[in-house]
């Protein structure tokens, strides 16, 4: 997780998840979640063009339109609060706030440590339990001030 | 997760791991594929088409008829794919049935793939569900291991097929079908422009069958209990079940099984679903089918929920999500959070859906921010009208909707913001 990638690590990763055009999502999630940053670089995308027989700019065309594959580096826990209605409307704004407060950063900036960011994201389909923070591939719900301090405490710890 | 005897649900925490064929044929699954095999493909198609199921992704497209297209298209080979892209904001439906019975997602997929003598099915489940992506994988390992997926399956020689899970990764729009194909052939989900039908154009170019999740399962269940006794449980107009989704300010928030044709009223109030609001304020409205469906006043509630009779109030089934909002919300505001959804989540391929959310919003901001004038009601909905009959695929064509409705049964909220 914090050390980058070798090539030959990333091509393993390819390989792993079938290494043909079909698939081109669930290696660049693959590879953005094994990578230190938390995205895809530009290397990392060309060496996907070439495994895949495909052009840089075609697999930076995939990267940049879904929104889950970054293109940029990021905090090591992202935390993102669903904005969606339902959501909105028990309260994700309120959550929003917290994670400022907490996290002593704006949406959208890192912590200074790089630990935490936090922004919207659109529905990830847990409007029961709402309002929600997803953390990689966690949902989070039920949220008060103190389960929201109390999930930033224990993501600290297993840092 | 109510109704007495459910269909869709009866396995739904009963499993202690969801992804063991053992457990899951011990609570009856894969009778129904042994079934399809005995009666024949003309008596499948035959009770799918009784049952009167109407596609569960939110078009409501008689599946019976969907099939019966593919059928009669003699190229080949055909695809069989699963939407599991559950992307409407207020629906989590799909998850229930992926993460917590994946194998009756597959019994359905194994019947198609027997119809249409299809060599190989996908599932394309959303991004945000990739801890559930790995319980599916697990499943059709299992159904592999078990003979049920592979060649020869259960003994048929030639019965060969294998489904394969791809991912999303964060584009409402794939769950457009055609958007679905091309990001299943791994490029950029955009929609194609149609004609011509999935049907005989689909995946690579050949005939392919698209249904989503909870349509793929109530074929398991209608053959087990047969066509006739599944459009009984539900209404003439649409047989069936309909897994449903309470979100907002409601009480018991969470995901229902009801036979098509309840009271809508018993779903938002009595204590079996809903329990009331949340907040014991009064219900202002809701937002029925995700954020592309229309929004229904009070006046609207006293009908049945099913397709015919939320059709008759102006209403739609959609994907099942009903959220509720009690009156401390703000027509104005809600609208605002509907068309920043829409902007976000616009590919970009058509002009009036990419610009026109935008300048929709925009306007949404001035009625927000007393900046608008009286006229921009009209201009309101005239922008939005356009960008419903100007974008080639469903979701510019459902931008509008929400507020729309909004607009036509609620005018007077719009003109007192109106203060320019």
């Amino acid at each position: 997780m914090s050390k980058l990638l070798s090539e030959t690590e990333k091509t393993t990763i390819i390989d792993q998840n079938g290494s043909r055009q079909e698939n081109i999502l669930n290696i660049l999630l693959a590879l953005q979640e094994a990578s230190a940053g938390g995205y895809v670089d530009q290397e990392t995308i060309a060496l996907v063009a070439k495994k895949l027989s495909t052009t840089e700019t075609k697999v930076f065309e995939i990267a940049s339109f879904y929104s889950m594959i970054e293109t940029k580096p990021q905090a090591a826990y992202v935390l993102e609060v669903c904005n969606s209605a339902p959501c909105h409307f028990t309260k994700s704004d309120e959550v929003s706030g917290w994670l400022e407060a907490e996290l002593g950063v704006k949406r959208g900036e890192p912590t200074s440590d790089g630990l935490f960011s936090f922004r919207f994201t659109p529905c990830v389909g847990a409007c029961d339990v709402g309002p929600v923070i997803k953390v990689k591939d966690a949902v989070y719900g039920d949220l008060s001030r103190d389960k929201v301090k109390e999930l930033i405490q224990n993501l600290k710890k297993s840092k | 997760m109510s109704m007495k005897e459910p269909v869709l649900l009866k396995r739904v925490g009963k499993m202690k791991n969801p992804a063991s064929v053992e457990e899951y044929r011990q609570l009856g699954g894969f009778s129904a594929i042994q079934k399809a095999i005995e009666i024949g493909k003309d008596q499948i198609l035959n009770e799918v088409d009784t049952a009167n199921l109407r596609g569960r992704g939110g078009a409501a497209y008689p599946a019976g008829r969907k099939w019966r297209q593919l059928f009669a298209i003699e190229e080949g080979p055909k695809y069989i794919v699963c939407n599991a892209d559950e992307g409407e904001p207020g629906t989590f439906k799909d998850k229930v049935l992926l993460a917590e019975d994946p194998l009756s997602v597959i019994e359905g997929m194994l019947v198609a793939g027997y119809l249409f003598d299809s060599p190989e099915g996908f599932i394309y489940i959303r991004g945000e569900y990739r801890a559930i992506q790995k319980v599916f994988q697990e499943a059709i390992d299992n159904a592999c291991a078990a003979g049920l997926l592979g060649t020869d399956i259960l003994g048929v020689k030639g019965f060969d097929y294998t489904i394969a899970v791809v991912s999303g990764a964060g584009a409402y729009v794939c769950g457009e079908n055609s958007a679905l194909l091309n990001s299943v052939e791994g490029k950029a989900g955009r929609p194609r422009v149609k004609p011509p039908h999935l049907a005989e154009v689909g995946l690579y170019s050949q005939p392919t069958l698209v249904n989503n999740v909870e349509t793929f399962a109530c074929i398991p269940v209608i053959l087990n209990i047969g066509g006739q006794a599944f459009l009984e449980m539900g209404t003439e107009d649409g047989g069936g079940t309909k897994l449903v989704c309470l979100s907002g300010h409601i009480k018991n928030r969470g995901t229902y099984e009801v036979p098509l044709g309840t009271p809508l009223a018993d779903l938002l109030y009595s204590e079996e679903y809903g329990g009331g609001t949340s907040s014991g304020r009064p219900v202002k409205f809701l937002h029925l089918g995700g954020q592309s469906g229309p929004l229904a006043f009070p006046e609207q509630l006293d009908g049945l929920y099913s397709y015919q009779g939320l059709a008759d109030k102006g209403l739609a089934v959609g994907s099942g999500a009903i959220v509720v909002l009690d009156d401390s919300v703000s027509l104005v505001e809600y609208s605002k959070k509907v068309l920043e959804f829409f902007v976000h989540e616009s590919c970009g391929k058509c002009t009036p859906c990419r610009i026109g959310t935008t300048r929709a919003l925009e306007l949404l901001d001035d009625f927000a921010s007393d900046k608008a004038k009286a006229e921009d009601i009209d201009n309101l909905d005239t922008m939005l009208a356009n960008i419903n009959g100007l974008s080639a695929c469903g979701l510019g064509q459902a931008a509008g909707v929400a507020v729309r409705t909004a607009i036509k049964h609620r005018k007077e909220e719009f003109s007192s913001a109106a203060r320019g």
